[in-house]
């Protein structure tokens, strides 16, 4: 599998770690008042698509760089790679 | 007080040996210094790099050097640069850090890498079977970096020359990398 | 060498010397083992998998399905190799493999005579009952008949290596179509690669007796290669197998490098290549198939395109007398290329009626069909439905060409039936990037190959707008390519194989169909139809066709099972590459590493690093007593050890101190520069994860350490907060484990130990107090980190510099330490020291664990937002009846405590009900004289004094222990801070 990094261009997938759902970088506001609630479902519940799925990966033999990789679970077919600090900056602008 | 004094050994003792028409060298004398860019300071370190050490900030993909070929600069993160210096000197971080003022954080790295150079005109034929970057020309021309992973250990490759490369690797596994490097050149020399 | 006969591609003017066997056989340069064979006239190469019935040689290529051989002798030996790839080279030693006795008389034979029991499934129904016996008689029966050739057992003495290509365009097979291709995107300036399994590119040009530009069609290949090998855009992967696409461009191939050399000098025998490509041509060809009739398996009996090969290309006629039977006009080529060359043919029978083609001298029959064989161990004569017999030391089959579709279904891409061809072609589903010309798409005639070939390589240069060559295309003729499906033949009594290497015949199919298997996978699994090394290539169609009139559907209703690399068999060496024995990952070593070794030290891998564990003097007779003389000599004056390992991570940034604020469950906000903390770091679901010191250099410096063992995944975690949680942070984050060379100096004389290093600075404990952190330079000149932290609970310190200066300062160290009786410890000391002083380690700190538990409940802020913080407040983790780290000593001071023992209150009987908890980590302690532990156990915190057992069911021990407070050592701390 190739990952096309936004900066390096494309890299085996090999020289990446895969953590997970990108909505992993929604986390919650640790005052709201259902806190517990909200950090439970964040960890815990995700959605399995058979489909694209938007998911988070470590170029961890490389330049360190987290991305947000859409990734079709069915095909393998990756149609999106952005770097996840400017997706967590956007969530937040 | 003191009366001793502590001596350098380079992680792999000076070694270098040529194969067939390969020369394998450990690189003794490297400085190597991690920049980090504040955040939203590129600007001011692109001007601080550019003022102190006269070179640019390099493209992700590549590397600069500076005026007077003593430094070379490859980027290592998004937002992180290296700064390698041919010739090593204990005070560099200070000086650096004094000199950027601020401008960049400054990680002095020199003792947690070691250098092979691997120069000769098979370069190409012992580092695909270790490299799993496109190392053509149109890909990897001279000056190009790449940080990836060679034989499960992280690995910086750095074209300095037609037929030179620049092999940046842990300090601590550095018997294992010479190993590998070493089994490359042998499998590939006729 | 009795088949000899003129011409073909071999080197007559050397010889090269072979056994099989042990007899001694002749063959050439350019000669497969499969055509030295014959040549030498060896029909008998083989015993069947079940049956034991003799085999010969059927083809000419990787889809061989009986010539299986051992090659090479001793440990170097390779069972179930494909006579038919094997190069022939000077000293090649060879034996056929599955029989018991000679090859001539194989005693499991009897198989053959007890085939009406062991048809298809026999396996599942007849060792069945009674049910003991399966253990006693029927595994070792099974086990000792399975399998094909013999391992050697010892050791692989062969090397193996892995490697990376990139290229524009891979095209895979080197025959018409894939040397057009090639030629085609070489000429237009992509960068190519050509990658063929033979040792001679040019595929069946060079086993034809076509014409290409006027030229015999091998001429041109010859040519064409010279052309390619001098493109520098060119890269000819020839004895290269191209066995798996995978995602994204990906191919797996493993190329022959040494194989075919007497000795390999030792270089890798094989490379396993992963290509990456942005296109991929699939010239793969098509592979014949045979036809069923009755004892079609003898020796003798072959594919007609491979008759054809070893007399074109290695100059070998598998017979005397030779007869073809086909269902298309390619096996009258057969025919007519062997009769051209001087070799009789007797007759030739083609199913199809009112076929006009004839041969001079030969018995025609059309319509017609072979009902029998005859011939022990190879074949003599054949029988017509008519019963006529007529003589053949060779049958020559061809029931087809089925296109190597295989590598355009290994991403889930289904073929589709085309009735024209009586053959499966690729659909429309292929991998990315691949395109498929020539035979191998279903365009089955050389003129169309080459023409194919090229156009694709064309379209795909302008995809990677590269301008295609105008020159001009090669040119040949189409030649007749007309077939009627035709697969067994009926109305006899013999048995009629369809898969020759596991002995399926037209019957078992049947009678799978009829016992309900009737998907072609269920088939497949029954039957073992298309299993083993060669994956059915030569009887999946046929196969399928039957279970297809057996089930009164058609072809494309029955489908077909699912292609999966490896396309041929890859050995689990090339897998492997060098990833073996002491190379099987990097190993680490401590700055201290060749110091230690000269010192008596013996080292234990912990994770990749390898690590002092204590240093033997003369005279100990045990690790014990090595560990006991460290502790105590640390404890009583000064000890030093290597603490390198550890993860050291510089965290630089305005806000590094916030973000540490939120790694940490402690606080770390208001940490004053020059001092360190420790730190818990929770996971996110609130549990204890990791946890270490992190020393404040300036207001934007920090050092964090992080346990050995975490360091990697502390640093990934912590990026994925930088990044991905807090990234308007200015913060970041370098690792350094490898740039400092660490070392604990730890006991009371530690502070004068170090003052005899430092330069000019004040170790007084008003100056440098517990918990202190200072840069400073030391021994002269050398640039120097001092933390005064303490895991052995001693007076202590670390001391950090450049790791070139590591091997220096433990030398200086331990000179200095010389009048202090100064001793180097290792890990067993540390963790000896530290199960006195009570600090969690791994067995504690074990993902499983929380802050309560560990008595850290009230380190974690509730006053700020850290990882885990919110989690960790759950009310099941906060139980005030939850599990306690407290720590343990035997009731009778003699006993031995064990890691792992439960604990129950005295008087409950063990089990899970009443399981209280259990012990984490003991040791001896020679402070105390006794053993002592750690362990979790319910309510500990409020049972101080209460003896409870230490049950351990698997050493069958049952221990009574006290439970006391698990700083066994020092509990106020005095020595650390004195």
């Amino acid at each position: 599998m190739i990952i096309n990094h936004p900066l390096l261009g494309p890299r085996d997938a090999a020289e990446f770690v895969i953590k997970g759902d990108a909505s992993l970088i929604d986390r919650p506001d640790w005052q709201i008042e259902n806190a517990a609630e909200a950090f439970h479902e964040y960890l815990f519940l995700r959605d399995n698509p058979a489909g694209e799925h938007r998911e988070l990966w470590y170029h961890e033999q490389g330049d360190r760089s987290w991305l947000v990789v859409t990734r079709n679970t069915l095909t393998h077919e990756v149609t999106r790679v952005e770097m996840a600090r400017d997706v967590a900056r956007k969530a937040r602008a | 007080m003191a009366d001793m004094t502590l001596t350098a050994t380079p992680a792999l003792e000076g070694y270098d040996r040529t194969i067939g028409t390969m020369r394998l060298a450990e690189r003794t004398s490297l400085s190597l210094v991690s920049m980090a860019i504040p955040l939203d300071g590129e600007g001011r370190a692109a001007t601080a790099v550019r003022k102190h050490l006269h070179a640019e900030l390099p493209p992700a993909t590549g590397s600069t050097l500076s005026s007077d070929g003593s430094c070379r600069i490859i980027q290592t993160a998004a937002d992180q640069y290296m700064a390698i210096f041919e010739h090593h000197n204990d005070a560099f971080t200070d000086l650096l850090t004094n000199a950027l003022d601020g401008a960049v954080y400054v990680t002095d790295q020199s003792d947690v890498w070691v250098g092979l150079s691997l120069t000769g005109p098979d370069a190409v034929d012992a580092l695909e079977r270790l490299c799993p970057i496109d190392l053509h020309d149109s890909n990897f021309p001279v000056g190009a970096s790449a940080r990836t992973v060679m034989e499960h250990m992280g690995t910086i490759i750095l074209r300095t020359g037609q037929h030179d490369y620049l092999l940046l690797s842990a300090r601590s596994s550095a018997g294992s990398f010479l190993h590998a490097v070493e089994t490359s050149v042998r499998y590939t020399q006729p | 060498m009795t088949h000899r006969i003129d011409g073909g591609l071999i080197d007559r003017s050397q010889t090269l010397k072979f056994t099989f066997n042990g007899k001694r056989m002749d063959g050439h340069p350019g000669d497969t083992l499969a055509s030295a064979l014959l040549a030498n006239g060896q029909r008998l190469v083989g015993r069947s998998f079940k049956y034991h019935r003799p085999r010969g040689i059927f083809s000419a290529g990787s889809e061989e399905p009986n010539a299986l051989v051992q090659l090479r002798t001793r440990a170097a030996q390779e069972p179930n190799t494909r006579a038919t790839m094997a190069e022939l080279f000077d000293g090649l030693s060879a034996t056929s493999q599955n029989h018991r006795g000679s090859l001539e008389f194989d005693l499991m034979a009897i198989n053959d005579m007890m085939s009406p029991f062991l048809s298809a499934g026999f396996y599942y129904k007849t060792f069945m009952w009674p049910a003991k016996f399966w253990e006693k008689l029927y595994e070792p029966v099974i086990r000792a008949s399975a399998g094909l050739g013999r391992l050697s057992g010892r050791e692989d003495p062969d090397v193996y290596d892995h490697g990376f290509l990139h290229c524009d365009v891979l095209v895979i097979g080197a025959g018409p179509a894939g040397l057009s291709a090639a030629l085609a995107a070489g000429r237009a300036g992509a960068r190519v690669i050509l990658a063929d399994e033979d040792f001679r590119l040019g595929g069946r040009l060079n086993a034809e007796t076509y014409e290409v530009d006027g030229m015999p069609g091998a001429d041109w290949a010859a040519q064409t290669v010279a052309e390619l090998q001098a493109m520098d855009n060119v890269r000819l992967l020839p004895r290269t197998t191209v066995y798996g696409a995978y995602d994204h461009g990906i191919y797996g191939a493993l190329e022959r490098m040494t194989d075919h050399l007497p000795d390999a000098g030792g270089k890798p025998r094989q490379v396993l290549w992963r290509i990456y490509s942005r296109h991929a041509i699939l010239c793969a060809g098509a592979t014949e198939r045979s036809m069923a009739f009755g004892n079609n398996d003898r020796p003798g009996v072959m594919l007609a395109g491979a008759v054809r090969t070893y007399a074109n290309r290695f100059g070998v006629t598998p017979g005397k007398q030779v007869a073809v039977f086909t269902n298309n006009d390619d096996g009258w080529r057969t025919a007519h290329d062997l009769s051209a060359r001087g070799v009789r043919v007797t007759a030739v029978i083609d199913s199809r009626a009112g076929v006009t083609h004839t041969l001079d001298g030969a018995r025609i029959e059309t319509g017609s069909a072979i009902v029998d064989t005859k011939g022990r161990k190879g074949l003599n004569w054949i029988t017509l439905p008519n019963g006529i017999r007529i003589e053949a030391d060779c049958l020559a089959v061809s029931g087809g060409w089925s296109p190597n579709v295989h590598l355009t279904c290994h991403q889930r891409g289904r073929p589709v039936w085309r009735d024209d061809l009586a053959a499966f072609v690729p659909g429309a589903d292929l991998p990315v990037g691949m395109r498929v010309a020539g035979a191998a798409n279903g365009d089955m005639t050389l003129a169309a190959a080459l023409k194919t070939g090229r156009e694709t390589a064309n379209t795909v240069a302008k995809d990677l707008g590269l301008t295609p060559s105008r020159k001009a295309a090669p040119k040949a003729e189409d030649e007749p390519s007309d077939i009627t499906a035709f697969w067994h033949v009926g109305g006899t009594k013999s048995r009629a194989w369809v898969d020759l290497q596991n002995d399926v015949t037209t019957k078992d199919i049947k009678q799978s169909h009829q016992e309900g298997f009737r998907s072609v996978e269920h088939l497949k699994r029954y039957t073992t139809l298309g299993m083993a090394t060669d994956q059915g290539k030569t009887a999946n169609v046929l196969g399928l066709a039957i279970l297809a009139e057996a089930s009164g559907k058609t072809i494309p209703e029955t489908g077909t099972t699912i292609f999966r690399p490896p396309y041929t068999p890859v050995p689990i060496g090339a897998f492997a590459g060098r990833a073996r024995g002491k190379d099987f990952r990097p190993t680490r070593l401590t700055p201290s590493h060749k110091w230690a070794s000269e010192n008596g030290a013996s080292f234990v891998e912990t994770g990749m690093w390898m690590r002092a564990e204590w240093f033997t003097r003369p005279g100990e007779k045990g690790w014990r007593d090595s560990v006991d003389r460290e502790v105590e000599m640390t404890r009583n004056s000064v000890g030093i050890c290597d603490v390198t390992t550890l993860g050291k991570i510089d965290i630089q940034g305005r806000d590094a101190a916030e973000f540490l604020n939120r790694i940490y469950s402690n606080a770390f906000a208001k940490l004053p520069v020059g001092k360190v903390r420790y730190g818990l770091m929770l996971r996110e679901d609130g549990y204890a994860y990791d946890d270490g010191t992190t020393a404040r250099l300036s207001e934007t410096h920090f050092v964090m350490t992080t346990t050995t063992a975490n360091a990697v995944l502390v640093f990934r975690n912590m990026e994925f907060a930088r990044q991905c949680l807090w990234p308007d942070l200015d913060v970041h984050l370098i690792s350094t484990t490898d740039g400092w060379a660490q070392f604990a100096v730890a006991g009371p004389n530690s502070r004068r130990l170090l003052e005899k290093v430092v330069d000019d600075f004040d170790l007084s404990n008003d100056a440098f107090p517990f918990m202190a952190c200072a840069e400073l330079t030391i021994c002269g000149s050398t640039s120097a980190r001092l933390f005064r932290i303490s895991f052995s609970g001693e007076l202590a310190y670390e001391l950090a510099v450049p790791a070139r200066f590591g091997d220096s300062l433990i030398r200086v160290l331990m000179e200095a330490g010389e009048e202090f009786d100064a001793v180097p410890y290792g890990l067993e000391a540390l963790g000896v020291m530290r199960i006195e002083k009570g600090h969690a380690a791994g067995n504690e700190l074990n993902g499983q664990t929380t802050a309560a538990q560990l008595g850290l409940g009230r380190m974690v802020s509730k006053k700020k937002d850290s990882i885990g913080s919110v989690l960790s407040e759950r009310s099941e983790m906060n139980r005030d009846d939850d599990l306690r780290l407290v720590g343990f000593r035997p009731a009778d001071r003699e006993a031995r405590l064990d890691a792992g023992a439960h604990f129950f209150t005295k008087g409950d009987t063990p089990s899970l009900e009443t399981d209280q908890g259990w012990m984490t980590s003991v040791a001896y302690s020679p402070s105390l004289g006794h053993s002592i532990g750690l362990g979790f156990i319910k309510r500990g915190d409020q049972r101080m004094g209460e003896i409870v057992r230490a049950h351990d069911p698997i050493r069958d021990k049952d221990t009574e222990v006290e439970i006391v407070s698990p700083h066994f050592i020092d509990p106020e701390g005095e020595r650390q801070r004195g």
